[in-house]
């Protein structure tokens, strides 16, 4: 190569260098904020794209030199390097070799800190899987609690993942009040002075601990608008309220009762309310908010007489006229003709199809009505049809989360009459596991005479199945002792409208 | 100087071609080299580059192996290592290690003797001052001048006081003082009864010390003789002097037509075994393939 | 925390591998000298062949019979010059940055942090190692063959065997050296990263109730956490302090005055470095819930296949049979509490039982017996509580009562000649006991634990001799990078040639390597069968040949990882002598061969070229 040609090439690099050198500054140029002088500026393309995935160091959280380090020996190859450990770490879990597979998961995040599902599986791995493999409740109890601390250590390293705030919640919550062994987890859990630091005793209970996580990760939904993954709205926003019950429930069964059970329900109906008044997104994409169905359903009510009455009668003739043009099936019609006491369940339902056809909507309605009220009409119609349809949508939305039950609850649980009710079940069982089956029996009795106040208080109580299992294993117990006396249930039972209704559902 | 017929090396009919990877021949290095070399003598393998001499020592001292034929030293085969007990090397450009200094170097080549420790020791300190390295024994060879490496090359040769040395082109690297140095040594060698072969492309070098010489030239022997023999033209006199000025000049011119002779040439003579060499390279280029050999000697 | 594998007993071991080895030395000698011959045939025909082969042969006894010392050392002497020259210091370096850095990565705070460290260590050295015996051995010689220098060499009175051997031999004196620093540095490294102390003050400690008014009271409390831990303290009447086992680990506590106030000092951590000797049993052999024998217990549905299981509350039983129980091993002055048996049982639930009343957490009930000889019926011991993932003592009496009311002496009666057999049967019904061979032995001593862990450098002193053999080996006839690129790839082979072996059978999942290729492009999973036909006959009959090679080279490479004792040692299992002298023979084993070769490529080649 002659020496001019060698020259040329030198100068072709050194242009090429600079070409990318200034691509690469314009490309990457950082965002700054905007100050007196200067306008905020988003940065270059890769600071924008960097922002849009979240994926700048400096956002994510906290920064660990041992991990940087790593990040930079293993030159680029880190996600190799990942790949063998996570290898690596499924042999020694397939091997039940737990000090390996913690020292394995701990480098595999110190390479990729910044990887939620690394997080989430294997804290999920340390509280769920590892924990069982364990005979010792204790040693269970630790395996929780590690796999709760490493997912509170990702939160650290990811301050903007709400996902790992609620895997957390979720742990502390479920793992440790809801497995066989929670009444062992939640003492422990209680006594974990490691945990807690100085936490004060009161607020050393899982579902409390559980609600401040589901909090945390909420918050950061709302101010960050961060997405949450994986999790609609309607389910995630329910968590910390339903801790909230959760946290009463679980003190009841400890034995805590007055005051402090009755202000725990309190506090959970309240959170509940300000649940229903979240707007989230509903059923066929209109935002809803859990609270207004009663509101929705009346404006629609209202707005539909509202119609009505511009032109009188038209709904009842609309109607008439379907029901001549109707074509039903023999079975339909019988149904139908038969007087609604005397339908059988199969009746009901062809009944309520019947019912469907002849049903006059408003549009139906506006339709027909002719004149100067005409637009007046269709301008009711439209409104009542979207009130219907939000109502509709949180119809929808309240059955998945079980609203109306867990508001009349909270509700009914701060009655005296329930507290009462609750602490009698609660010392007649513990008279009966000492063995005083003639307390047992009376303080029984006391109890489920309470109870019957509730029931007739709140008689919807009775329709929701949850309550009617936990009132028929109370009866159980009763049933128990009484058998242990040689006697049986009498025969005016107090509550034998919770046996009719629920002693064959299996 | 006293002839002797005890033969220390011969070679039968020594072929080396060289192949590649696959065993396709490449080169023809050496085709059937018959030599013979004697106790006590200098014998001297002239050649241009390439022409085979490096190749005819390496297949001496079994570094290499015959395609066919086959060298003996001593009477032994060249692949024996017991023949390296009597013999002494000086490589083409002193291949040593060059992060030792110059008594380890030494040190190390003797201990690969059978040589008792004292000895070892006395020989050591002797070849140093010898080669005139007394003053750097203890430097290593990295911070070592080329002529300085060849000298110590040269002293290792001599650790085991060889009967044979081969010799690798052993002036090239040294200035004039050193090669004269070398070319007493290798005399002086000679003079101690030991048998010397060596290999240069320097004419003056082998012209200056040989006893015997073969010409190689790309591979095959040209020539094989005594040095004297084969440079004595008999009708040609050579007349030197010094301090003639012009007029004597023209006397000596009619002195030599007196005598029906013809001046050919007055002046600085060139050397003799250059137009010999020049000469057999002329004749290879232009009949390729033809022996050229020189006749035998007494 | 067991030992996978069985050790062998060495004779045992000797006599099959021996045979093993001459089968293969023979058959790899065979093959070389049929394969040279039949090249020198192709050049010159089959006498000249015959001869020249015979001339080699001839001459490779003489090289080898008339090493001469004196030009080994010298060669050695040579190679290690060499190494220092190339800077070999520079592992140093990179040992004391990884040491440094280790602290990081390292959790002091886990529950067995001395296997994390020890596991480290060892693995830390034994990679700087190798690849320094990688570089050391496999380049040298092409440098000198390149720089011509080995031409001076050469042709001074050197046996090509002098050159291999002393190469070998100065690098692994440097490597020894080397070695053997690391392996202080590393001692140190692993105490001082252990190394932590609690406090505890007379506030910590409660008084705890006596039953009896007289008695003075006992106190109890906690240290403080160091570590992730704390250990409980009891403080007893006369002021005796005992730390309980927490992590692992105790303290050694002294109770001192201080402005009034007792101080306890506490000491280094113990029982974490540990050397344990096991005394394994010959054989465990299982009984099926009837009561009949059988091969082996139950498969819960775990993957790992190592333990078995046997049911509670049937006839069910695992019987370890273990040699050697005599009054010699197990005197009764070192034993007073009887023989110490260990055991790492893993429990299985099929139901959870009781777990309502977190006071009372109810463990699985057990009973070990010991067979009696008599009437091959066994005798129960005791009954015991089985503690899971954890190494739980037994001690074993030497005075069983049988049910009738009669004593029998452990070493007369029950073990008349060594042989003793332990029953362990699962008490509680529906609930499982799981156990290999190796998670039940009797702990005979504890060794010294440095002992142990130079036990552990010299398994790795073990593969870089090794390395440092096939190194020089590849080197004779390869050039550097080559001979770099070949020993390296001897050495990944080795540390997977039972996978190789298990490929090689046809013993893993998705097929030989051109199926499992297929099935990565075709995007088949493992379970699925090709479907027949001649594409898949094709496949399978190239693999078949592929699988031969496998097979062939894997019996060929050593089994790198089988030198390894970093597993005991991390472990806290004391390295037997029988184990250290099966590996110092394997690799003697493999050095043998790998040398001749090493020669006779040195020998047959020309170095001039």
């Amino acid at each position: 190569m002659s020496p001019q040609n060698t020259f040329q090439r030198k100068i072709l690099y050194l242009v090429g260098i600079v070409v990318l050198l200034t691509l690469l500054s314009v490309l990457g140029r950082p965002a700054t904020r905007g100050t007196e002088q200067a306008q905020d500026s988003p940065g270059g393309y890769l600071a924008q794209l960097r922002q849009k995935s979240g994926l700048s160091q400096a956002e994510l959280g906290q920064i660990d030199p041992t991990s940087e380090t790593i990040k930079l020996a293993t030159f680029g190859m880190r996600g190799v390097a990942a790949n063998i450990l996570w290898e690596k770490a499924n042999r020694y879990k397939m091997k039940k070799d737990w000090t390996n597979l913690a020292a394995a998961v701990r480098q595999i995040i110190k390479l990729q800190p910044n990887f939620i599902s690394v997080w989430i599986f294997q804290g999920w791995t340390f509280a769920y899987n590892v924990s069982v493999e364990f005979d010792d409740v204790r040693d269970r109890y630790e395996w929780v609690i590690k796999g709760i601390n490493f997912l509170k250590e990702g939160c650290q390293y990811n301050q903007h993942d709400p996902r790992l705030r609620w895997e957390t919640g979720w742990t502390l919550s479920n793992k440790i009040g809801n497995s066989d062994e929670r009444r062992q987890f939640r003492s422990f859990f209680k006594a974990d002075d490691d945990f807690h630091g100085d936490r004060p005793l009161a607020e050393r209970d899982n579902w409390l601990v559980a609600k401040s996580w589901f909090r945390k990760a909420e918050r950061l939904v709302d101010e960050y608008g961060v997405k949450m993954k994986g999790q609609g709205p309607l389910i995630y926003r329910a968590n910390a309220a339903k801790c909230q019950m959760s946290y009463a429930e679980a003190i009841e069964d400890d034995g805590v009762f007055g005051e402090v059970a009755r202000q725990a329900w309190k506090t959970a109906a309240d959170e509940w309310q300000e649940y229903g008044k979240i707007d989230l997104p509903g059923f066929g994409g209109v935002v809803i908010q859990l609270n207004d169905l009663e509101e929705r359903e009346a404006t629609a009510e209202k707005l539909s007489r509202e119609m009505d009455a511009l032109q009188e009668g038209l709904r009842g003739q609309i109607r008439e006229e379907k029901k001549k043009t109707l074509e039903l099936t023999n079975a339909q019609r019988e149904a139908w003709e038969t007087p609604p006491a005397e339908r059988d369940t199969a009746q009901m339902i062809l009944a309520d199809e019947v019912e469907q056809l002849l049903k006059v909507s408003d549009p139906e309605v506006a339709r027909r009505i002719t004149g100067p009220a005409r637009k007046q009409a269709q301008e009711l119609a439209k409104r009542s049809a979207a009130n219907e349809a939000v109502a509709l949508a949180i119809r929808k939305a309240r059955q998945i989360v079980n609203f109306e039950y867990w508001r009349m609850r909270a509700a009914l649980e701060q009655l005296d009459d329930t507290l009462a009710a609750r602490e009698l079940v609660y010392d007649g069982s513990q008279a009966f596991y000492d063995g005083d089956l003639d307390t047992a029996k009376r303080t029984f009795e006391d109890g489920l005479a309470a109870w019957r106040k509730v029931l007739d208080a709140y008689p919807e109580m009775l329709a929701d199945p949850t309550a009617g299992d936990d009132l028929m294993d109370v009866i159980e117990r009763y049933r128990q002792i009484l058998e242990l006396r040689d006697e049986q249930l009498p025969k005016n039972f107090v509550l034998q409208d919770v046996i009719d209704r629920y002693a064959n559902r299996e | 100087m006293q002839a002797s017929n005890d033969v220390v090396i011969e070679t039968r009919n020594l072929t080396k071609v060289y192949r590649d990877f696959w065993g396709r021949q490449k080169v023809r290095a050496l085709k059937a080299l018959d030599l013979e070399v004697r106790r006590g003598e200098i014998f001297g393998l002239l050649g241009p580059n390439g022409s085979g001499k490096t190749t005819t020592i390496k297949l001496l001292l079994g570094l290499l192996f015959p395609t066919s034929g086959q060298s003996l030293v001593f009477g032994r085969d060249a692949t024996d290592v017991s023949k390296n007990e009597r013999l002494g090397y000086l490589p083409e450009e002193s291949y040593l290690y060059r992060f030792l200094n110059a008594e380890e170097t030494l040190d190390f080549y003797g201990r690969l003797f059978k040589i008792p420790r004292a000895v070892r020791r006395q020989r050591t300190f002797e070849l140093i001052e010898m080669v005139g390295l007394d003053w750097a024994r203890r430097r290593q060879l990295k911070e070592y001048s080329k002529g300085m490496v060849r000298r110590i090359g040269l002293a290792q040769a001599l650790i085991n006081d060889p009967e044979l040395i081969l010799l690798d082109e052993p002036t090239t690297g040294l200035d004039p003082i050193g090669t004269r140095e070398m070319k007493d040594l290798i005399l002086k060698l000679r003079d101690q009864g030991k048998t010397v072969l060596m290999c240069s492309h320097l004419l003056a070098d082998v012209q200056d010390v040989c006893d015997r010489i073969a010409i190689l030239y790309q591979g095959e022997l040209k020539e094989l003789g005594r040095v004297d023999n084969l440079l004595k033209v008999r009708d040609v006199t050579e007349i030197r002097a010094s301090g003639l000025d012009a007029q004597a000049q023209q006397e000596i011119k009619a002195v030599i037509e007196k005598h029906q002779g013809k001046l050919l040439s007055m002046g600085n003579p060139t050397s003799t075994l250059e137009e010999l060499f020049l000469k057999i390279i002329r004749e290879s280029e232009a009949h390729p393939g033809r022996r050229v050999r020189g006749e035998k000697e007494s | 925390m067991v030992i996978e594998y069985a050790i062998v007993p060495f004779l045992e071991w000797l006599s099959t591998s021996f045979v093993y080895w001459l089968m293969i030395l023979g058959g790899v000698v065979a093959a070389a000298l049929i394969g040279s011959w039949l090249v020198v045939t192709l050049r010159h025909g089959p006498v000249v062949a015959f001869r020249c082969v015979g001339r080699v042969l001839s001459d490779t006894v003489v090289d080898l019979a008339l090493i001469a010392p004196r030009r080994v050392l010298a060669m050695a002497w040579l190679a290690v010059k060499e190494s220092i020259r190339r800077r070999v210091v520079v592992v140093f370096a990179v040992f004391l940055v990884l040491l440094l850095f280790a602290g990081w990565f390292l959790d002091p705070a886990s529950s067995e942090p001395a296997r994390l460290y020890l596991s480290f260590v060892l693995t830390a050295t034994s990679y700087l190692v190798l690849l320094l015996a990688l570089f050391l051995s496999a380049l040298s010689l092409p440098a000198d063959i390149k720089n011509k220098t080995l031409h001076t060499v050469v042709t001074k009175p050197v046996r090509p065997s002098e050159i291999v051997l002393g190469r070998i031999l100065g690098f692994t004196a440097v490597g020894t050296v080397l070695l053997g620093i690391m392996a202080l540095m590393s001692y140190v490294f692993v105490v001082r990263g252990l190394s932590h102390t609690h406090q505890v003050a007379d506030a910590d400690l409660r008084a705890v109730e006596q039953i009896d008014d007289g008695e003075p009271a006992i106190r109890q409390g906690h240290s403080s956490r160091v570590h992730k831990h704390r250990h409980e303290v009891t403080v007893d009447a006369s002021g005796g302090v005992r730390v309980e086992l927490e992590h692992g680990h105790w303290h050694d506590v002294s109770a001192g005055q201080s402005a009034g106030e007792t101080v306890y000092q506490f000491g280094p951590p113990r029982g974490r470095l540990v050397a344990r000797v096991p005394v394994y049993a010959r054989q465990l052999r299982f009984k099926d819930p009837t009561g009949e024998d059988a091969e082996e217990g139950v498969n819960v549905g775990d993957e790992w296949g190592y333990r078995s299981f046997i049911r509670g509350g049937s006839l069910a039983a695992a019987i370890w049979t273990f040699e050697d129980i005599t009054t010699d091993r197990f005197p009764k002055s070192s034993f007073p509490d009887g023989l110490p048996l260990e055991m790492t049982l893993e429990v299985f639930r099929t139901y959870k039982g009781q777990t309502d009343d977190p006071k009372t957490i109810p463990g699985i009930l057990g009973s070990l017996s010991v067979g009696d000889p008599k009437t091959g019926k066994p005798i129960e011991v005791r009954l015991f509580t089985a503690k899971d993932f954890a190494t739980d003592v037994q001690y074993i009496p030497r005075q069983v009562e049988t049910p009738d009311g009669r004593k029998l002496d452990l070493f007369k009666d029950l073990a008349p000649d060594g042989r003793l057999e332990v029953w362990i049967r699962c008490i509680q019904p529906m609930q499982y006991f799981g156990m290999a061979r190796a998670d039940v032995y009797f702990r005979a001593r504890n060794a010294q634990f440095w002992v142990n862990l130079a036990k552990g450098y010299f398994g790795i002193w073990l593969q870089m001799v090794l390395v440092i053999g096939i190194g020089a080996m590849y080197s004779t006839f390869l050039s550097g990078p080559i001979a770099l690129l070949a020993t390296m790839g001897t050495l990944l082979g080795g540390f997977f040639s039972r996978f190789m072996g298990d490929l090689g059978a046809g013993a893993v999942m998705g097929g030989g390597p051109i199926e499992s290729l297929y099935r990565l492009v075709t995007q088949k999973n493992l379970i699925q069968d090709l479907e027949p036909g001649l594409k898949t006959t094709v496949i399978e009959m190239i693999d078949h040949v592929l699988e031969y090679g496998l097979w062939v080279t894997s019996s060929l490479l050593p089994e790198f990882d089988r030198f390894s004792f970093s597993e005991h040692v991390a472990k806290g299992f004391d390295v037997s002598g029988n184990l250290a002298a099966q590996c110092a023979l394997r690799s003697l084993a493999f050095l043998i061969p790998v040398f001749v070769a090493g020669y006779l490529f040195l020998k047959t080649r020309e170095v001039a070229r």
